[in-house]
């Protein structure tokens, strides 16, 4: 009889604690059931991915998205706009060069602030540390503290033509830019097709794409330890120099290529390789875009003399400040579960790119999307501060912007565009007080 | 008849004061009508004061204070920084301003004149008698560029004149090559004029976006395909003020077109052309959309216009107290051209 | 008399290759972005520009998918609302300072045409915030009101020209029938000034339409205007030309369907001058 009664007891535990440890979706959004969660997306493949199994998030708790789709030239302005001004919006999504910014103002709330407050939401089940390390740290983190979860991910990648390769006698892309430039380029560069492409378009497609591409593989920099002009460097000169040779195998007009040209230059088969980012894959695979879908190769980019570095980008998620309790805690619960284990795996059938290493455990997910493989291995080696992500950000991309595009048309020198926009960022950093100590120096 | 083309002239011409100082309509006895000056005014009036003067007084405000966006709760706590002038002062140092500046009034000056010629063009063209089916279309269709969506505007812009899949390359290409296929007719003058295009245009694949003159003769085309025919519907309302017998007096007395569209026509367009000179030169120093969707400003600083630097500083590094500053000193160049404008052009009818 | 004829009927050929040439250049951009907007997005980027193709409407199911049937609507509800207010506001005014003398007048004339000289990238910010503190974002109302502020200049302006134009006589003999100003604004005035009237209603409602900053900034997803949409394609990264030169085709319709309906105005008002 005793033994009875123990065992039931025991059973009576261990059945209570199950249900008291068990953490449930819509459990914990029951208290907020009905909150709406305003927020802005973009128009490309991981949102609409995310846009696709909204519904099911909707029905489980209750919380209503309310999503805007705004061109990402505008993005910023009108998030902007919008917490400076006690706006309506309850999540920011948040540009890795956008995070400095952000977090100094105030804006968005760090994770660790969201855990005390409502420890009820938290899913047992998270796991922060299943991110991929670099991209959490370059996406959601700033000055140590995470803010949010990183959510639409981007590598650099090498597309190339396979075909157009083979013609010229390789049978696998350039290890090295040296190989590229070297071996690879003048074979490839004939009959009106070039061997390479490089999107240089005034603007962030040039501060990004354009100029830190060459710089980091060669072990220069924008800034050095004390935040003052790296580009005298030697080391950064030869990567820009590099960057002006490689122009004679690039299609006239190089320097308004976008993105768009770039990729599409690739898909004509007008040109032989192309260093892009991971999203553009989907459009060079689609026979409604691209006449290259089965000549169509990927690599990471290649290495230059300090390693292979390649093009870091990508937005988190983020609980926005000025949202009320309520709000706080179903903008959480959406971000958590839209870059949660659980949907990992359809999010990335959908369309979208997941951070998550748990998600790419799996072969044939791997097997399916070539462009996964080379994109985890360039996350294993790329560097957090491709740009710097402080406020002062958004001057210095104008500035390298402008003096970056001058260089490659030959307005001015090498040495002397360098030359100016270290002044000027050195201007423009000693204004923020990066120099007397009043600021930190983080990037 | 010749006289009273010239009579109107010159009756025009004594509403100016010898000092060229403007008078108002001589007041013939009106005080009949001044009773409903007040009802007619003001709705108007109350409502543009109600909508327009907090955001420009706001805009004052800013561009006397520090205002960056992304300081909004330091400014919270311990208010904004007031600055006097100092915002006015950084923009003589700023010398991406005065770049700027300087570029977007060498397009104004070469822009401006084109659309106003051409449109007046236009106008002569639909308003003389004839054809009166074919005009009635080009009517219609001189809407058809202003109501394309800036933006759209920019991109049509990128898709036409890319260089390897443009279709303006391609007409180009199609030029050359019947000029080839005409060459052995001109013998000795092809290899002239085949040198001189060459040496003008060294490829077929001519590198309009790329190129930075090219680029800013690309972005200037846009501006005058969209703009010329507002011209030409603004000179074409005016045309309809001339009194048709003094027209027709005037056709009657010459032959030349030309004189009766600078002694008769002209005198009544003045005003409509002032209208446009100051409608184009604020909208010119306010552009923005069409630059930003093709070029960006680039390539390097070509087609950077005032603009697209001030939406730079307003949005980008969301310096709302620069960018306000600027605004007001665009404003006050523009109410001083405008002022030029009226002085010199403005004649009331 | 023989050379007289000769030279009227070259100078017929030059009016009538003017008005083609003017066709030409209007429409010419506009036809590349419809024949675009037809073709498969694989043409559109090919080497050669092709003038003969197969029609696909493919982009535009794809435009249809992304609200742009909506879009159109509130655009429509905009424009059409702002320019009646701009007119009615408008043309009183423009008869005062073509009829009326007063103190002031000049600057108030001048006054008009300064609301619209200010850039929109500094009145951005404070038109936020005033449509917040009202609780009126995403609500059309508050465009309504912000594109007054240039609409009623152009019409001010565009009209006060066209009514000073108007003999004076016929506005003394309507007075000595007994009618008061409003009348005579309502019976003389505005017939006569219908070319004026409708150029600058066309403006307005083309202002209106294709405004892009405020209504990016101030209005919401179901209230978003359709050159909003148009342009939300451009995500930075991709451009998907079809499906843009769709919406943008769409979005120029109406446009140009109101400029039809108004320009008859246009031509009877010349007309009306000659009978008087």
């Amino acid at each position: 009889m005793r033994r009875f009664f123990c065992n039931f007891i025991f059973l009576l535990l261990s059945a209570s604690t199950q249900f008291a440890g068990a953490w449930s979706l819509e459990e914990a959004a029951k208290p907020y059931s009905g909150t709406e969660v305003s927020l802005i997306f973009l128009d490309r493949p991981g949102y609409n991915a995310i846009i696709k199994l909204l519904p099911d998030f909707e029905k489980r708790t209750g919380i209503k998205i309310k999503y805007q789709i705004v061109p990402y030239e505008n993005t910023r302005e009108k998030e902007e706009l919008d917490f400076s001004s006690n706006g309506e919006l309850t999540v920011a999504l948040v540009d890795l060069v956008w995070i400095g910014e952000f977090a100094e103002a105030g804006w968005i709330v760090p994770f660790e602030e969201i855990k005390k407050k409502y420890p009820d939401i938290i899913d047992p089940n998270f796991d922060i540390n299943d991110f991929i390390p670099l991209i959490l740290n370059a996406f959601g983190t700033w000055q140590g503290k995470v803010y949010g979860p990183p959510f639409d991910n981007y590598s650099g990648l090498l597309y190339y033509n396979k075909d157009m390769l083979k013609e010229a006698g390789f049978d696998k892309p350039p290890e090295t830019w040296d190989e590229l430039i070297n071996t690879y380029a003048p074979k490839l560069t004939k009959n009106s097709k070039y061997a390479f492409a490089l999107q240089s378009r005034r603007g962030e497609t040039q501060s990004c794409d354009s100029f830190m591409r060459f710089l980091w593989p060669w072990g220069g920099s924008l800034l050095d330890a004390k935040f003052h002009s790296n580009l005298g460097n030697p080391k950064s000169q030869e990567g820009l120099n590099f960057r002006q040779s490689l122009e004679k195998y690039m299609p006239p007009g190089i320097v308004d290529y976008d993105h768009s040209d770039a990729v599409n230059a690739l898909a004509q088969g007008n040109v032989a390789m192309i260093t892009e980012w991971s999203a553009f894959y989907s459009t060079l695979v689609d026979p409604k875009s691209s006449k290259i879908v089965d000549k169509l190769g990927v690599a990471p980019e290649p290495k230059g003399p300090d390693g292979r570095k390649p093009a870091l980008g990508g937005f988190s998620l983020a609980v926005a400040s000025q949202a009320n309790d309520k709000q706080k805690a179903a903008a959480w619960l959406f971000i958590q579960w839209a870059t949660g284990k659980e949907i990992g795996k359809q999010y990335v059938e959908a369309g979208g790119i997941s951070g998550r290493q748990s998600t790419y455990k799996d072969p044939a997910l791997l097997a399916k999307y070539p462009f996964i493989q080379p994109m985890l291995d360039s996350w294993q080696q790329g560097v957090p501060e491709y740009r710097p992500r402080f406020s002062e950000w958004s001057k210095l991309t104008d500035i390298i912007a402008e003096w970056g595009t001058k260089m490659m048309l030959n307005q001015v020198s090498v040495k002397q565009g360098s030359d100016e926009i270290g002044t000027r960022t050195e201007a423009v950093l000693k204004d923020a007080g990066y120099y007397d100590g009043k600021k930190p120096l983080a990037q | 008849m010749r006289k009273s083309g010239r009579a109107l002239r010159t009756r025009s011409e004594a509403r100016l004061s010898g000092k060229g100082k403007l008078m108002p309509i001589r007041a013939v006895p009106r005080k009949t009508y001044s009773n409903g000056v007040i009802f007619f005014l003001a709705p108007a009036v109350i409502v543009l004061l109600a909508v327009g003067i907090f955001p420009l007084l706001f805009a004052v405000w800013n561009s006397m204070h520090e205002f960056i966006l992304s300081r909004a709760r330091i400014y919270a706590l311990h208010g904004q920084p007031f600055l006097w002038f100092q915002n006015y002062l950084g923009l003589v140092n700023d010398a991406g301003f005065r770049e700027s500046l300087f570029r977007t009034f060498v397009f104004l000056l070469i822009n401006l004149p084109i659309q106003l010629v051409l449109g007046l063009l236009i106008a002569l063209l639909l308003h003389k008698v004839g054809h009166e089916w074919l005009k009635n279309i080009c009517r219609v269709s001189l809407v058809i560029p202003l109501a394309t969506t800036l933006a759209v505007v920019g991109l049509m812009g990128r898709l036409m004149f890319n260089s390897s899949f443009g279709v303006v390359n391609y007409a180009v290409a199609t030029v050359i090559s019947l000029f080839h296929s005409i060459g052995p007719l001109l013998q000795g003058h092809f290899q002239v004029l085949h040198g001189f295009w060459r040496h003008v245009v060294p490829s077929n694949m001519i590198d309009w976006l790329g190129n930075p003159n090219l680029a800013f003769a690309t972005v200037s085309i846009m501006d005058c395909w969209q703009w010329t025919p507002f011209c030409a519907l603004v000179l074409l309302s005016s045309l309809t003020l001339v009194p048709p017998e003094i027209e027709e007096a005037a056709k009657l007395e010459t032959d030349r077109w030309w004189q009766v569209l600078w002694r008769v026509q002209l005198p009544f367009m003045l005003p409509g052309i002032t209208a446009i000179l100051i409608l184009r030169t604020a909208d010119i120093l306010k552009m923005f959309d069409v630059v930003y969707t093709m070029t960006q400003g680039g390539p390097g600083n070509a087609t950077d216009l005032i603009s697209v630097y001030v939406q730079r500083i307003g949005f980008r590094q969301v310096d709302q107290g620069v960018a306000s500053a600027q605004a007001i000193v665009l404003l006050i160049i523009t109410i001083i051209l405008s002022r030029i404008y009226i002085r010199y052009f403005y004649r009331e009818i | 008399m023989a050379a007289i004829r000769i030279s009227k009927r070259r100078f017929g050929i030059a009016h009538f290759v003017g008005l083609l040439l003017i066709l030409f250049f209007c429409v010419f951009p506009f036809y590349w972005m419809v024949s675009s907007s037809l073709k498969d997005p694989q043409l559109i980027l090919s080497q050669k520009p092709t003038l003969t193709f197969q029609p696909t409407l493919e982009n535009y199911q794809d435009a249809f998918q992304r609200n742009v049937g909506g879009s159109l609507g509130i655009s429509l509800f905009v424009a059409l609302t702002t320019t009646a207010l701009s007119l009615l506001l408008g043309t009183p005014a423009a008869y005062a300072l073509a009829r009326f003398d007063f103190r002031g007048k000049r600057d108030i004339w001048f006054w008009f045409i300064t609301n619209r000289m200010v850039s929109p990238i500094v009145l951005a910010l404070p038109f936020f915030l005033l449509a917040s503190n009202f609780h009126l974002i995403g609500n059309p109302i508050v465009l309504v009101f912000i594109y007054l502020t240039f609409n009623v200049p152009i019409v001010v302006w565009i009209c006060s020209d066209q009514f000073r134009g108007i003999p004076k006589e016929l506005d003394e003999a309507a007075t000595l029938e007994g009618y008061n100003s409003f009348s005579i604004f309502w019976r003389v005035a505005l017939p006569l000034g219908a070319p004026g009237i409708a150029v600058s209603a066309i403006f307005c409602f083309i202002f209106s339409w294709n405004e892009l900053l405020y209504a990016l900034i101030l209005m919401r997803r179901e209230t978003q205007t359709a050159p909003v949409v148009a342009t939300s394609f451009m995500s930075g990264y991709q451009v998907p030309w079809g499906q843009i030169m769709a919406t943008g085709t769409l979005v120029a319709l109406p446009v140009i369907i109101f400029s039809l309906i108004v320009s008859r105005q246009m031509v009877r008002g010349l007309t009306m001058g000659a009978i008087k």
